[in-house]
This record gives C-alpha cells, sequence and structure tokens, in this order.
C-alpha cells in the first residue's frame, strides 16, 4: 500500500469522527485532529481501534500518544506494517 | 492553576460506546478498570474517570505546552465518591493534582487545581462581554487589564459550556 493508498484509508477512518465536515474534504498530511477536524478526544481512542482493526496492527500507548495528526499516524501505521 | 471538563451524557451516547471492545483498556489503568467493572453504574465511572483527566490534561498541558494522547498516564484515584460528588487525584508524572466533580444525571463536570485548598476557591464565570485571549499554544486567558490575565479553562460537550476560573 502507498502513501496516496494510505492516507485514503485513513481519512474514511477518521470521517464518522470528524465534527469540521469540510476540513475532512480537503484533508492533508498537515491536518490535527482537535485543532483542524474538532474530533472529540474522546474519540481519539476509537481512531485508534479503527486503525488497529483496518490495518490488523497493534498500537501501544507510546504510539498513541503522538496520534494527534495525519502525517503522524501515517508514520506510525507504515512502521508498523513495515514490520509484519 | 486551573483545568475542567464536561461531559454531556446524552451526547456522549451518541458519539462514543464506551463498552466497545479493547476501549477501556487503551484509556484506563488496570486500577482505574477495576473501578468500573466493580461501580454499579459503569458509564459513569468511564466518564467521572475520563473528566478527571482531560481536566488534570489542561493544567497539564498549560504547565508543560506538551501536547499528547496519554490517558494511562494520567492515573487516577478517587478519595470520595457519592451519587453526586466526587473528590480525587490524578498523577501525571511527578505531578500531582486535585479533581472535583459533580455528577447530574444529565452531565459529569469536574474541576482540577494544583493545590487541594484551591477547590473552594474556583468560580464558573458567563464569558459575555469578557475578553478571553490564547497564547501561541492555544491555552486561554482571562483578561482583566493589559497587564493582568487570569488563568482560565473552557470546556464545552454537547449542550454545555462551562469556564472556570479562580476568585
Amino acid at each position: 500500500m502507498n502513501r496516496t493508498e494510505l492516507t485514503e484509508k485513513l481519512k474514511e477512518i477518521i470521517k464518522p469522527y470528524a465534527a469540521n465536515t469540510e476540513a475532512h474534504e480537503n484533508l492533508t498530511e498537515e491536518t490535527d485532529f482537535i485543532k483542524d477536524l474538532n474530533i472529540n478526544s474522546a474519540n481519539l481512542v476509537d481512531i485508534v481501534l479503527d486503525i488497529e482493526e483496518k490495518f490488523d496492527v497493534v498500537i501501544d500507548n507510546a504510539d498513541m500518544e503522538r496520534m494527534l495528526d495525519v502525517k503522524t499516524a501515517i508514520e506510525i501505521i507504515e512502521t508498523k506494517l513495515a514490520a509484519k | 492553576m486551573i483545568g475542567n471538563d464536561i461531559v454531556d451524557l446524552a451526547q456522549s451516547r451518541l458519539e462514543s460506546r464506551w463498552s466497545r471492545k479493547g476501549l477501556i483498556e487503551k484509556l484506563f489503568t488496570p486500577t482505574e478498570q477495576q473501578l468500573i467493572k466493580n461501580h454499579n453504574d459503569s458509564e459513569i465511572m468511564v466518564w467521572l474517570l475520563w473528566s478527571m483527566k482531560e481536566a488534570a490534561y489542561k493544567i497539564y498541558n498549560r504547565q508543560t505546552k506538551i501536547r499528547e494522547f496519554s490517558p494511562q498516564k494520567l492515573i487516577c484515584s478517587l478519595n470520595s465518591l457519592n451519587d453526586t460528588i466526587a473528590f480525587g487525584e490524578v498523577s501525571c508524572l511527578q505531578n500531582k493534582y486535585y479533581t472535583k466533580t459533580v455528577i447530574t444525571t444529565e452531565n459529569i463536570h469536574t474541576i482540577a487545581v494544583n493545590d487541594f485548598n484551591d477547590l473552594n476557591n474556583t468560580i464558573e464565570i458567563d464569558v459575555k462581554n469578557k475578553q478571553i485571549i490564547k497564547d501561541q499554544f492555544g491555552i486561554p486567558y482571562l483578561k482583566i487589564s493589559s497587564s493582568i490575565f487570569k488563568d482560565i479553562s473552557i470546556s464545552h460537550h454537547g449542550r454545555y459550556e462551562k469556564v472556570v476560573t479562580f476568585q
């Protein structure tokens, strides 16, 4: 899976939680989950669980800690996929 | 310093499925998981502990400027709890915060402070006609005059917005 495909897949995962639909529509790697998409912090864990299910990876606490924007999320998923 | 967090229970029922597989294990320490399991209303305990973590995180973020999603680093303990009010502590690394939570059938609201005695010193305010500014980290302050700024914490969820500061 290349980076564009991965970003698209992540964008789909995030969609139900993004209160700002316009910012979600225009999502880039620089998009911040909370500041830009107005995702409720309680839903960040849902995104982490969805990523685990959809990509069949395990996200530990140290990775989850940094998962506040698209770019970091992609980098974490890429690292996990490469290690499989 | 001060932090606060409100959970609108009607809103959380719409947007969060706290009983989802794996969710509790990601957000809460094993000791906190036991509190949730053993409480007669697990939903209330989930959002009580969550609002304690969020309120404490707001002080941690104000102190350190660190932004992170690290719910298990904010470790909650309860000193007293009844149907309407809870007092507790949240520790995060070397920091310790004291919390007071008011529980109603509609919402759960926690205020966190650094010094236990400050819990009696907080006040909810109306932001109308008030000037609130944010620094480069997004941390809010209440402007009293051109040179005086007070710590303020803002939380909104669903139907509610709570703004708290010191008296």
